[in-house]
């Protein structure tokens, strides 16, 4: 899941929620009477009865000249639904009056206003010996599971959902303590606060109970989760025999809640060793040697300026050691940049100048010497030598070649005849007019 | 004292050859604190403070070992360097004395934020008089100025008495007050007058009073004094410096700053 994206997704629908006291308590009511009378929905008239009771209670706080209530009852039931507090179940619309239940999230807020959630040592024994006794069966037929119905209804299911939720009250109760804890915490501030002194003995028994049942919960974590990881590894270890993923992977997930469940306990402990201490120390030190507190009004006094001479503490300030450093070496150095020497670029080079003309020139001129007087048989011996590809333009440079350095017949018929590569010219009869070597000495002269 | 009940350095060369001495005298002889916190420093003191009391004595200077449980090194004599804390230091430390002592500082488990310093500070102190000791030598001064200046020396003040061991500074804004903060209350501490008090704890030399630490505090006023606008960016850098790095940065200021008193063996001021 990509959180960027959800993220997006969550900000595109634009949630908000915008709860008052009223809204709360009524919801709580809700909450409340649901769970003493066992309902899973409220009428409309309930609803509105439900409000009535709480507006009376909150009476003290009214603003006056406020609206009717059954005008205010029906303003927060359509607010609380907008808010996704309430849901209406009975899918009638309008054809009838409505019957309203309250939504899990609204479930949940009220829940952590409730403090429904605090990890107490029963609470945490009996979740973690559920959770042991449903893997213990999860084990089980895992070890028995053949097909893959098998090993979904009785694994991968029970460890998704069951477990998982297992795994989920648990921390959702760890969360719980943790409130209590900051609770507890500011409990022992306002007992000192209002009874500086006389507090001693209440704060001493409040750390003492608290760290007391913080052992104990530490204890059970220790030793549950190491038999919970040790039946969870048993069951990964039979679904990767099997070959079955899903069951692994629901294995693993179900690993890392309890991890986090130990981890949990660990850093609790941790912080809370520390938080005792201090709280030891300052108890010793700070309230048991000053009764009446007549150290923090004399430093106060003293530090408004209105008691006692200023001073200053005195300190030993000697000066460091001096240690030579050790003499690096630096490294080589670089050489220096250069102008390559020899030249990127090789120099031009005279070469003899080629001219195909007179190459093709002296071709002809050799097959007239040898006896060609015909066109095509000149042609004939020309083309040979040549690229295939050069021969249709070179018949053509051959004609004009022939032309010049002979005499070609000219006859009102002449015939065609065929050369390479089906190639067609027409035929002369030549003759040759003058030594071929000394023509070209002629036409430049 | 060692598993089986005998003390666990049985002659002074023990205590020397221990792994946590040259750490240890180092910090003391720099002024710092070290209070139970310092786990394995602490414990190293307890066991050896018999042996260290008369090493520490032949120097000049005594070890101290309060019941609120912390040590420090307190020169007597001009063998071992000396200094005081400034009256900014002061007024700091004393303010987080008053915030050790509240029981709200108990909630927190021992730990304030910077904002919560400087408020206390001016909720005592008063905020004109406060910038006030701050600015000492401005007599005309923006008040958004002086603030940050105030807020600068503040930031300052925490870091120097960090490295003493007085507070630690956990996170970026939060700071852990230590027990060594106590010796700032200790001449209003006992049953006596306080004038008594304060008079026994100058002739045991651990403070002075304000008038007579003119030469001393001339160091720390110069220091104020050149502070300047660029004391922001280091305090910025400052705060984001870890413990160590504040270390390293003092003790090249007090070089810079102090005539060598005393010439430490060469050797790790391990004195044979």
């Amino acid at each position: 899941m990509n959180p960027n994206r959800v993220l997006a997704s969550l900000a595109q629908r634009g949630p908000s929620l915008d709860l008052s006291t009223l809204d709360l308590c009524f919801l709580a009511a809700l909450h409340l009477r649901a769970e003493s009378a066992a309902m899973t929905s409220f009428s409309e008239e309930q609803l509105a009865d439900v409000f009535e009771q709480v507006e009376s209670v909150l009476a003290a706080a009214a603003e006056p000249g406020q609206p009717a209530k059954q005008r205010r009852s029906t303003h927060a039931i359509r607010r609380l639904r907008e808010q996704r507090m309430i849901a209406r179940v009975d899918g009638a619309g309008i054809v009838r009056a409505g019957e309203y239940a309250l939504t899990r999230l609204a479930n949940g807020i009220i829940e952590f206003f409730l403090e429904d959630d605090t990890l107490t040592r029963d609470s945490l024994t009996v979740l973690t010996r559920s959770l042991l006794v449903g893997l213990g069966e999860i084990l089980t037929a895992a070890k028995a599971a053949h097909t893959e119905e098998e090993w979904r209804m009785g694994v991968i299911s029970p460890l998704r959902v069951t477990m998982g939720d297992l795994a989920n009250g648990i921390e959702r109760r760890q969360c719980g303590f943790d409130l209590q804890q900051e609770e507890f915490q500011r409990e022992i501030a306002g007992l000192l606060h209002a009874d500086w002194f006389g507090a001693v003995a209440r704060c001493q028994e409040l750390l003492e109970s608290t760290s007391g049942t913080l052992n104990e919960l530490n204890q059970i974590l220790l030793r549950d989760t190491h038999q919970l990881q040790s039946l969870l590894q048993d069951i990964q270890e039979h679904a990767a025999e099997a070959g079955v993923a899903d069951a692994e992977g629901a294995a693993r997930t179900v690993v890392d809640q309890v991890d986090r469940i130990a981890a949990w306990g660990s850093a609790r402990q941790r912080a809370w060793s520390e938080y005792y201490q201090y709280v030891h120390r300052y108890l010793r030190d700070v309230v048991r040697l000053d009764p009446a507190r007549t150290l923090t009004h004399r430093l106060r006094e003293h530090l408004a300026g209105t008691a006692g001479k200023q001073f200053a503490l005195t300190l030993a300030s000697a000066p460091p050691i001096r240690l030579l450093r050790e003499v690096e070496i630096p490294p080589e150095e670089k050489p220096p940049v250069r102008r390559p020497r020899k030249e990127r670029e090789q120099g031009l080079a005279d070469a003899p100048a080629e001219n195909p003309q007179a190459i093709l020139e002296a071709r002809v001129r050799g097959a007239l010497a040898e006896g060609a007087r015909a066109l095509g048989v000149v042609t004939e011996r020309v083309i040979a030598e040549v690229a295939e590809e050069e021969r249709f333009v070179t018949t053509g440079r051959v004609a004009q070649a022939v032309a010049r350095l002979g005499d070609p017949e000219a006859t009102a018929e002449r015939a065609w005849v065929p050369m390479q590569d089906g190639l067609m010219i027409e035929e002369w009869t030549v003759r040759v007019v003058a030594e071929p070597e000394s023509q070209p000495e002629k036409e430049a002269s | 004292m060692s598993s089986d009940g005998s003390p666990r350095f049985a002659r002074l060369e023990d205590v020397i050859l221990d792994e946590a001495y040259p750490e240890v005298d180092l910090a003391l002889r720099r002024g710092r604190h070290i209070d139970r916190d310092d786990v394995a420093w602490y414990t190293f003191l307890v066991d050896a403070e018999d042996h260290l009391e008369p090493l520490y004595r032949r120097f000049g200077c005594e070890l101290i070992h309060r019941s609120d449980g912390y040590f420090y090194l307190l020169p007597t004599g001009d063998a071992l360097g000396k200094r005081h804390l400034s009256s900014g230091e002061m007024l700091v430390g004393q303010a987080l004395t008053l915030l050790y002592l509240e029981p709200s500082t108990l909630e927190q488990g021992g730990t304030v934020t910077r904002e919560q310093v400087l408020g206390h500070l001016a909720g005592v102190v008063g905020a004109d008089a406060l910038v006030r000791v701050m600015n000492p030598k401005r007599r005309k001064y923006d008040e958004r100025v002086a603030q940050e200046t105030v807020r600068n020396k503040v930031a300052e003040a925490l870091r120097r008495l960090a490295t003493l061991g007085f507070v630690e500074i956990v996170e970026e804004d939060r700071i852990r007050l230590r027990s060594a903060l106590m010796r700032f209350a200790e001449p209003v501490r006992g049953t006596k007058a306080p004038e008594a008090a304060l008079a026994r704890l100058v002739a045991e030399g651990e403070l002075v009073l304000a008038e007579d630490d003119s030469a001393s505090d001339s160091e720390s006023e110069s220091e104020s004094e050149s502070e300047s606008e660029s004391e922001s960016e280091s305090e910025s850098e400052s705060e984001s410096e870890s413990e160590s790095e504040s270390e390293s940065e003092s003790e090249s200021e007090s070089e810079s700053e102090s005539e060598p008193e005393s010439v430490s063996d060469p050797e790790g001021g391990a004195p044979s």
